[in-house]
């Protein structure tokens, strides 16, 4: 799945001068019970480095499927719309993944996700390349709550 | 000359009728501005389908405040947000379960049956009242509570649903008294859930 945009960017980058360095944090994603086969991931990407970079692709391990979606509300309705250009990351910003916004749609899942349990996702960056993140599954009122 | 007279009063009294019912026709029947959901004319009594698979009548939220809700069990993002907001806020009015009733219609009754609208309370272990019906039965309900829904393509094959994200509150005597938006401060939406259960 959109294999051409990285390559795409990687070229369109090429000249520009330093390199990201892009740090994952606070990755979760939402549990889940049984026969329910979809959740969302949330978690906020740091980029300390001298070039912007984006993410491009999310990663599950099969069968399960992942995809960066964006929620959006307006005129008291909710749309949810694959992001299909990524997400960019510019140089020396914080970018959060939350709840009721940008988000990471996990399908496919053949079990429960239980809380306290990892999901493996890989995360693919335009310039930083892939990072393979472990995924804390929380309840459904977040991390924190409990 | 007496029979001319009758007549222009009768026109008078045709004439004040006709101003009368152009002007006080109720709200409701009128085109409802933007995207605001209109205070009067808004729910009424319905059949639905409860997590336990048999008929689920309005009359069971008689004298209990409620929080309705719209969705779909395949919704990953606002849907358990919204709901888990909800159960947050409930437990933080300190009043119990009972303080005031959670309800979650799909609006994918396609793909949601009795079992899946049950979920949200189990995920969220806290009493959810998930709610299904036929196409027929939801359409009419959302047709009654003002709710758009479309359901959208997406990239895997399947659909997502775009759909009304605002809570309705009604109170104890069942009367919409107002909503509460995904974008709004909980602490606005604690002081709108402590006036349906005052």
């Amino acid at each position: 799945m959109k294999r051409l945009i990285p390559a795409a960017l990687l070229l369109a980058s090429c000249g520009q001068g330093g390199s990201p360095n892009v740090q994952i944090a606070d990755a979760w994603a939402r549990e889940t019970v049984a026969d329910q086969t979809s959740t969302a991931a949330y978690l906020t990407i740091t980029n300390s480095g001298t070039a912007d970079d984006r993410l491009v692709d999310v990663l599950a391990p099969e069968p399960i499927k992942a995809s960066v979606h964006a929620t959006e509300n307006s005129g008291g309705i909710s749309r949810m719309r694959e992001m299909a250009s990524g997400v960019a990351v510019p140089v020396g910003s914080t970018v959060e993944l939350k709840p009721g916004g940008t988000h990471m749609m996990i399908t496919g899942l053949r079990a429960p996700l239980h809380r306290g349990e990892a999901l493996k996702l890989r995360l693919r960056f335009a310039k930083s390349g892939e990072k393979l993140i472990d995924v804390r599954v929380a309840p459904a009122s977040g991390p924190e709550s409990h | 000359m007496r029979t001319v007279r009758i007549v222009l009063w009768v026109l008078v009294a045709i004439a004040a009728a006709t101003f009368a019912y152009l002007t006080l026709q109720p709200a409701s029947q009128k085109e409802p501005k933007g995207d605001a959901i209109a205070l009067s004319g808004m729910g009424g009594p319905f059949t639905l389908v409860g997590s336990d698979g048999k008929p689920f009548s309005s009359s069971a939220l008689s004298g209990k405040a409620h929080a309705l809700f719209f969705g779909f069990t395949n919704c990953p993002d606002v849907c358990p947000v919204t709901l888990a907001r909800l159960v947050k806020l409930r437990n933080e009015l300190g009043a119990g379960d009972a303080s005031f009733q959670i309800l979650f219609v799909t609006v994918d009754p396609e793909r949601d049956g009795p079992s899946e609208v049950g979920k949200y309370a189990e995920l969220l272990n806290s009493p959810v009242t998930g709610l299904t019906g036929s196409p027929a039965q939801i359409d009419q309900v959302k047709k009654q509570f003002g709710i758009f829904s479309r359901k959208v393509p997406d990239e895997s094959g399947g659909y997502s649903v775009d759909h009304t994200s605002t809570v309705l509150l009604f109170d104890g005597n069942g009367r919409f008294t107002g909503t509460i938006a995904p974008e709004e401060s909980d602490k606005a939406a604690l002081a709108k859930l402590k006036r349906i259960t005052a």
